[in-house]
């Protein structure tokens, strides 16, 4: 408790003035926020702990005090008038749940994150310190089921360390990995909410996050932790050492942190066959004047961690684990991952603070960041594929052709019911031709009932091999891969490795500064004006890590040298790099030669992105009404560049000049110069550098918001947003790593003229949202229901296409989607001890349109032939059916309550029960394609293979192709005899609408969709001002291991040919919808993380 | 300072310590190859009720029967295959026991799939006394000649597996069920057949003796007449008869002397190449133009000086499959009588049809030779001359769509 003392002033006004200290430390806590609850006044505290607040109102108050890191307190009092009633310095406990709980969720962000998935970040720790119920409440509840704010991309977050924006170029997310372990570094930040004001940036759609590194913020002395989980990592040290602000205006803190876990050889456990050590370090220093401050801050965390994969339902119920990981195996009695995340981003940040009197101050700042970010893969060619969990390998396989169509082609009629949702009871072909029985099936060792023609001695034999986890089945099968090069080596020294580890480098540079200035010198308004830009270059390239024990890799593009038969017959365009060819062609000299791990190949190509942004908001305040609007210019633009002229892109430039299609798209008109000058004089060289064609956008945002006061305890909020946001470079290239060929919306914006061409590319959104806010002190919280619609924008895929026979790049463009939602929260203080927090978001996110999409082959080998022209199709164009689909951005429906108990002898615990729902999984657009339905794409080519026969009695054939022109007056597909969903889409017959319909992964049991989470702590202090905290949280409690978070539709379909058919239509979809099924990820079952910490 | 300093230990000695524990160390040859000394110790190890090393003739006499042992596979759905008058079936499997002593082959590998004659298949082939005995293996593995090369001798595990007759050529298998009834004549060909032993079993019955060692492979080197007088052009259609073709089948030779006749053997009938679209002709003079996706071997004649002729035996999905047979070109067939030489492959028999069992005697033109590749493509096993001129090696050229005309 304190002591409320009151000095006499002589002043005409009444204010309040006072300290925030940590209650163990006695250090000052800066940046906590002051707030009279009954006046809606609130402040922050300066560096040594102050706060004052002027012009109040003599009423009984409640002071809130609410600081990151620290438990939130209220104090009731009685304001004297025209005075300055000065109290004694209020403090603060340490929140050392929160403490925790921001370490695991930073750990569990970064594992997130892959080269490949980097869209499946979920919701970020951000938040967990926030203020605000609602986020307070479910940053660390949800993080476990993925939840995403709002179901926005992780890219419309926008994260800043000091005003600096760290937000990638290319992706749009933010990558965690830099600040691994370092929960120090990460603690200080401001949290805003999405669309409202923001003080260091114009802020958007998204939540905003700024984290302050600055020294002073930390209490002086030492403070050294160790911590034990059984997550991915499995322990960690850390040491810490803040000076305080010595007396020379200085402070320095630094912080090294390493968390670890070796290979564990159990099968069957969290983490298995995942090694992490990551390293991590955080310096910053701090220098103090009267009215400036300068920051230094550097930190990064050197990482390495293998990673694990998403599988089938088949493979987790086969091994009995979810924890099944197919990526490692055992070398020499070892185990060995053979995806491992290299990481580390070292960054400096200046920044400089200054008042230039009590109304004006300005910030500016400058960083660099170097992120070396790799993942490793196996790699193979001319080789069985070595994944484990390969689809082949699988006792589904030999399901292949023993699925009977369910319907009869020609009637339609029904032949059997539909039994098993997942394993096809009864679905199996039971007669033969002549309609005699083949027997009555088994029931297999995996507990399915298999039909009679599969051969129950395999079957049973690999599904025993599955559950027993037999080594060289269910891992990689490292000493296979070895033998099947050392084998080469001896056939013939000169070959092509077969496997190889290979690195896969998408590093990025980037430069960045900002310019921040305040101004309140006007009654009532707050001016801030911002200028930020920044550079950033994109880094992409491949080297060797292992060849396995072969001499040399040689560096050819496997699917082109396998699919291309002119290819094959002239080698050049094959290679990653055309140079080095023709040099060999003339000189047999073989520079495609890989036998180094320091060699770039594959392809070597940056992604140069600058934007310039300026913005500027006014903040109006008054009794009743608070006011903002804000307006935001960005320029941005991105080059590609590369040092490999791709044979594959040569190829396409010959095929595109000899159809008079537009030859330059696939270098960039000046370095398609370039090619043709040095082609034809014979100097065309390796090492080269290409520079593609910049692309250059201006996108426009403007937002507004009003809080209308109803009184101090209750305020009403409205925030409106409209902006444009250019495609990031990761939906820009249709093909990236072989040629600079940009999405055709982007082509239209190049070439504009007029305003709607202009914006082709960029994603236009509106969003707004209302809330109500309440707080009492008994009870606080908030409602708030928002909508956002966005129109245009593009995504890029890549998938094994069936029907072409090879790895496609699929770039979609014109996606609509809507987002709308309810989000509420409250907190209900029960009695000394206890507090009650309840929250909910209820959303329902979809897409609004359907897409238009280019698909090409990334060997670039013709995807199809026109059926009229009879010329090569290289990009075939089509619509893709998602209108009415639901996004995959986590789950829509979630709720939780939250116990919390607080003693003051420094006892934490709290225990959250968590309900999810609506978890739907990404649709793969490959198997949602207009031509499947209707039998021909948008652009009128065929397809072979089609959903047609489904749904329809009759399969047209014309002139002996069953090329179906299916349009109606105005052009659009038709689809004759089918019944529509009510988005216009045939609804497909089971078991073919397995293939196409958008599954929910919640699951079945809704007891299943529940998680439990608990934490308890213990503060102790001990003399001289030493302290001792213990913190055990433990998520899942019930081990919920039913509980996935997300997967994917895998984009192959299941086709076969039909043997013996002369017409075009020889090849059909399947009634095995078991042959490419989803993959998944499960929540982790039980898990808990131990910490303790000591400070002195 | 002391402070400064136990704080570092506190940190750093744990980095030290388990930073130590990195990578595997990388394996050897001596890690992944068995050594034949080693062999007996480990299939000793294995086999605690004894084992069989089995020479290849003599473990399809031991495990294949004339009919095969398998659920119904000789239920008439073959009404083909299967010639009651002299009690021969073409398609045949025995399953071979799981448990027991353990049952064991061993031989060198002869192909190689790079240029996609022998998709998810690889012949073996073993010296006993002198002679070859070869014997082919279905394993559903893509491009498994990467990982099981071209003379790698291996050594297999049978319990468990299979034995039997696909179109009466000879294979380890496991029984599996033909269930392509949109096939021509799809009625007669439905049915329990020899089928591709999943990749996993085969990789965990299969041990790599040594390194491979291509030069251990013998070819045996003949003119169409040595080859006829040691595997009669149409063997008696007896027992005895029928165990010579299938005991030849899978054999790696090389047929001197020969060229393309540029004609091929249309399902019995001999006609004409002709210079055709091979999408839409099955008679292009190209090595193998498409079956409409049916999927059966297509055969180019050659012929020695003399009459004797056999098939050359080609996958439509070979990488050379529309390459014009030697001398073969835009302008037809003729010029292909002027290119001589070798051809190198494996020599098989594919007989599905048992109509073709005539006066006691196997009738047809069904012997045939599959190389593992052309020139430039694969392991190239077609080396043949201008006019028998070393000077002038054949060049493969390919057809060319953009300037095809009709």
């Amino acid at each position: 408790m304190f002591v409320l003392a009151i000095s006499i002033a002589a002043l005409a006004q009444t204010s309040l003035k006072g300290t925030v200290i940590d209650q163990a430390t006695q250090i000052p806590v800066v940046g906590a926020k002051v707030t009279l609850a009954n006046q809606n006044i609130s402040t922050t505290t300066n560096s040594a702990g102050e706060y004052s607040l002027l012009y109040l109102d003599v009423l009984e108050e409640e002071l809130i005090i609410e600081a990151e890191g620290y438990m939130s307190t209220i104090e009731l009092l009685q304001l004297k008038p025209d005075q300055v009633n000065e109290m004694e310095a209020i403090e603060l406990q340490q929140d050392i749940v929160t403490q925790a709980q921001d370490e695991i969720l930073l750990n569990l962000t970064e594992e997130e994150m892959s080269d490949d998935e980097g869209r499946s970040q979920a919701q970020a720790s951000s938040s967990s310190a926030s203020t605000d119920v609602f986020n307070s409440t479910i940053s660390f509840a949800w993080s476990t089921a993925r939840y995403r704010n709002r179901g926005y991309e992780s890219n419309v977050e926008n994260y800043y360390i000091e005003g600096l924006n760290f937000n990638s170029q290319e992706r749009g997310n933010f990558n965690y990995s830099a600040m691994g372990g370092l929960n120090d570094a990460s603690r200080y930040k401001e949290v805003l909410n999405p669309i409202e004001a923001t003080n260091f940036t114009f802020g958007g759609l998204g939540q905003s996050t700024n984290y302050l590194m600055g020294a002073t913020r930390y209490a002086q002395g030492w403070k050294v932790g160790v911590a034990g989980t059984n997550r991915n990592y499995k322990a960690r040290v850390n040491a810490t050492y803040a000076s305080g602000v010595m007396s020379n205006g200085w402070a320095v803190i630094a912080q090294l942190a390493y968390r670890f876990s070796p290979y564990i050889d159990n099968k069957g456990i969290i983490g298995e066959g995942i090694k992490y050590y990551s390293l991590g370090y955080f310096l910053s220093a701090e220098k103090v004047w009267d009215n400036a401050r300068l920051k230094l801050i550097t930190f990064g965390a050197p990482t390495e961690r293998g990673q694990n994969a998403a599988v089938t339902q088949e493979v987790y119920d086969l091994t009995g684990s979810i924890y099944y990981n197919p990526y490692w195996g055992y070398q020499n009695g070892q185990v060995r991952n053979s995806r491992i995340v290299k990481s580390y981003d070292p960054t400096v940040i200046a920044a400089y603070e200054f008042k230039l009197d009590e109304d004006q101050k300005f910030k500016v700042a400058a960083g660099y960041h170097y992120s070396w970010y790799s993942n490793s893969a196996l790699n193979f060619y001319n080789a069985p594929d070595p994944r484990p969990d390969y689809y082949r390998n699988l006792p589904s396989a030999m399901w292949d052709g023993q699925i009977a169509n369910p319907y009869n082609e020609t009637s339609g009629e029904q032949l059997f019911d539909d039994n098993g949702k997942h394993y096809p009871w009864g679905l199996f072909i039971g007669e033969d031709m002549k309609g005699n029985s083949l027997g009555s099936g088994f029931v297999g060792h995996d507990g399915n009932l298999v039909g009679p023609s599969i051969n129950a001695e395999q079957y049973n034999n690999l599904v025993d091999l599955w559950k027993a986890r037999d080594n060289k089945t269910t891992q990689i099968d490292w000493d296979n891969l070895y033998a099947a090069n050392f084998a080469n080596n001896h056939n013939d020294p000169m070959a092509s490795a077969r496997y190889t580890i290979e690195r896969r480098h998408n590093d990025i540079q980037e430069a960045n500064a900002t310019f921040n200035y305040v101004n309140t010198k006007f009654d009532h308004l707050k001016m801030t004006l911002g200028v930020e830009g920044k550079f950033s270059q994109g880094i992409h390239y491949k080297t060797i890590d292992d060849l396995l024990g072969g001499n040399q890799w040689i560096d050819i593009d496997a699917f082109a040298d396998r699919d291309i038969k002119e290819l094959a017959s002239n080698s050049g365009f094959t290679q990653a790099d055309i140079a080095n060819v023709r040099k060999n062609e003339i000189a047999d000299d073989y520079n495609n030669v890989i036998n180094t791990t320091k060699q770039h190949y594959g392809y070597d190509y940056h992604i140069n992105m600058g934007n310039l942004k300026a913005w500027f908001q006014n903040e109006w305040s008054f009794n009743e009404v608070d006011l903002y609007y804000a307006l935001a210019l960005n320029y941005s633009t991105m080059q590609r560049t590369t040092d490999m002229l791709n044979g594959r892109a040569w190829y396409l430039t010959k095929v595109a000049e000899q159809t008079g299609a537009d030859a330059w798209k696939y270098y960039g008109n000046t370095s398609y110069q370039l090619v043709k000058d040095r082609e034809a004089n014979g100097t065309l060289k390796a090492g080269t550098r290409y520079i593609g064609d910049a692309h250059h956008f201006l996108d426009p945002a403007f937002k507004l918001g009003v809080i209308y006061k109803v009184n101090g305890r209750n305020r009403l909020k409205l925030n409106a947003i409209a902006e444009t946001q250019a495609p990031f470079a990761r939906d820009a290239y249709i093909s990236q790593r072989v040629h600079d060929r940009v999405i055709e919306t982007i082509y239209t914006h190049d070439k504009a003229k007029s305003l709607k061409e202009f914006y082709a590319a960029s994603e236009k959104t509106v969003s707004a949202d209302l809330t109500y806010e309440f707080n009492y002190p008994i009870v606080r919280g908030r409602v708030t229901g928002f909508i956002t619609q966005s129109w245009d924008g593009s995504e890029l895929n890549g998938y094994y296409d069936d029907e072409a026979r090879t790895f496609v790049n699929q770039a979609m463009t014109g996606i609509d989607k809507r987002y709308l939602g309810v989000e509420a929260a409250a907190a209900v203080k029960m009695g000394t001890y206890f507090t009650l927090t309840g929250a909910l978001s209820f959303g329902n996110y979809y897409y609004t349109s359907d897409a238009n999409s280019i698909t090409s082959a990334e060997n670039g080998m013709p995807m199809t032939q026109d059926q009229v022209t009879k010329e090569l199709v290289f990009e075939v164009q089509d619509k893709v059916l998602l209108k009415g689909l639901k996004l995959s951005t986590g789950p829509q429906v979630n709720a939780s309550l939250k116990l919390s108990f607080f003693h003051p002898k420094m006892w934490f615990a709290d225990v959250t029960v968590s309900y999810h729902d609506w978890n739907f999984l990404s649709v793969a657009p490959s198997r949602r394609m207009q031509g499947l339905y209707t039998g021909v794409r948008t652009d009128g080519t065929a397809v072979n293979g089609w959903f047609g026969d489904q749904y329809s009695n009759a399969i047209q054939t014309i002139d002996n192709q069953a090329v179906r022109v299916s349009v109606d007056e105005k052009g659009n597909a038709t689809y004759e005899n089918a019944v529509l969903d009510g988005n216009g889409v045939p609804i497909l017959k089971y078991p073919f609408s397995i293939m196409t319909m958008q599954e929910n992964i919640a699951a079945t049991n809704p007891l299943n969709r529940f998680l439990i989470d608990a934490s308890v702590g213990k503060l102790l202090y001990l003399p001289n001002r030493q302290s001792l905290s213990i913190n055990l949280s433990v998520t899942n409690l019930t081990n919920n291991t039913h509980f996935k978070t997300g997967g994917y539709q895998q984009a192959r379909l299941p086709r076969s040919v039909r043997q013996g058919e002369k017409d075009y239509q020889n090849s059909v979809i399947t009634a095995n919808a078991w042959k490419y099924p989803s993959k998944y990820y499960y929540a982790w079952g039980i898990n808990f993380f131990l910490s303790v910490t000591y400070k002195f | 300072m002391k402070t400064s300093k136990y704080i570092l230990y506190f940190v750093l000695c744990p980095i030290a310590l388990i930073w130590a524990s990195c990578e595997p160390k990388a394996l050897n040859e001596e890690d992944v190859f068995v050594s034949e000394e080693s062999l007996a110790q480990i299939l000793e190890k294995e086999n605690p009720e004894g084992y069989d090393i089995y020479n290849l003739n003599d473990f399809l006499d031991t495990f294949m029967t004339e009919e095969g042992t398998y659920h119904n596979d000789t239920t008439p759905y073959r009404e083909r295959s299967y010639d009651a008058a002299h009690g021969i079936y073409l398609y045949s499997v025995d399953t071979i026991r799981t448990s027991g002593r353990g049952i064991y082959i061993r031989g060198r590998i002869t192909t190689d799939d790079y240029a996609g004659n022998f998709y998810k298949s690889m012949v073996i082939q073993q010296i006993v006394g002198g002679e070859q005995q070869n014997l082919r293996i279905s394993v559903d593995l893509g491009s498994s000649h990467g990982m099981y090369q071209m003379g790698q001798e291996i050594l297999i595990r049978c319990n468990g597996l299979a034995v039997g007759r696909y179109a009466n050529q000879p294979q380890l298998c496991v029984p599996s069920y033909n269930n392509n009834i949109y096939a021509m004549n799809a009625s007669q060909k439905v049915g329990w057949c020899p089928g591709r032993i999943p990749s996993s079993v085969f990789r965990r019955n299969t041990r790599m003796i040594g390194t491979p060692d291509v030069s251990q492979l013998q070819y045996d080197e003949l003119t169409l007449v040595d080859l006829y007088k040691q595997i009669e052009l149409k063997p008696s259609a007896n027992a005895a008869g029928m165990d010579k073709v299938r005991k030849a089948d899978g054999r790696l030779v090389i047929i001197k002397d020969v060229h393309f006749t540029g004609k091929t053997d249309d399902n019995g009938t001999i006609k004409d190449c002709i210079y055709a679209h091979p999408d839409s002709s099955g008679l292009a003079n190209v090595f193998a133009p498409s079956t409409q996706n049916i999927g059966y071997p297509q055969s180019r004649i050659l012929q020695d000086q003399g009459s004797n002729t056999i098939c050359c035996s080609n996958s439509e999905y070979c990488k050379f499959a529309t390459y014009y047979l030697p001398g073969a070109d835009s302008t037809g067939v003729t010029g292909c009588q002027y290119y001589e030489g070798q051809v190198r492959g494996i020599l098989g028999w594919y007989l599905d049809k048992a109509a073709t069992l005539k006066d006691n005697k196997l009738d047809g033109m069904e012997w045939s030779v599959t190389p593992r590749g052309i020139p430039g493509i694969g392991i190239n096993d077609i080396l043949m001359y201008y006019q028998g001129d070393t000077d002038y090696p054949w060049i493969p050229e390919e057809f060319n769509p953009k300037t095809y005309h009709k």
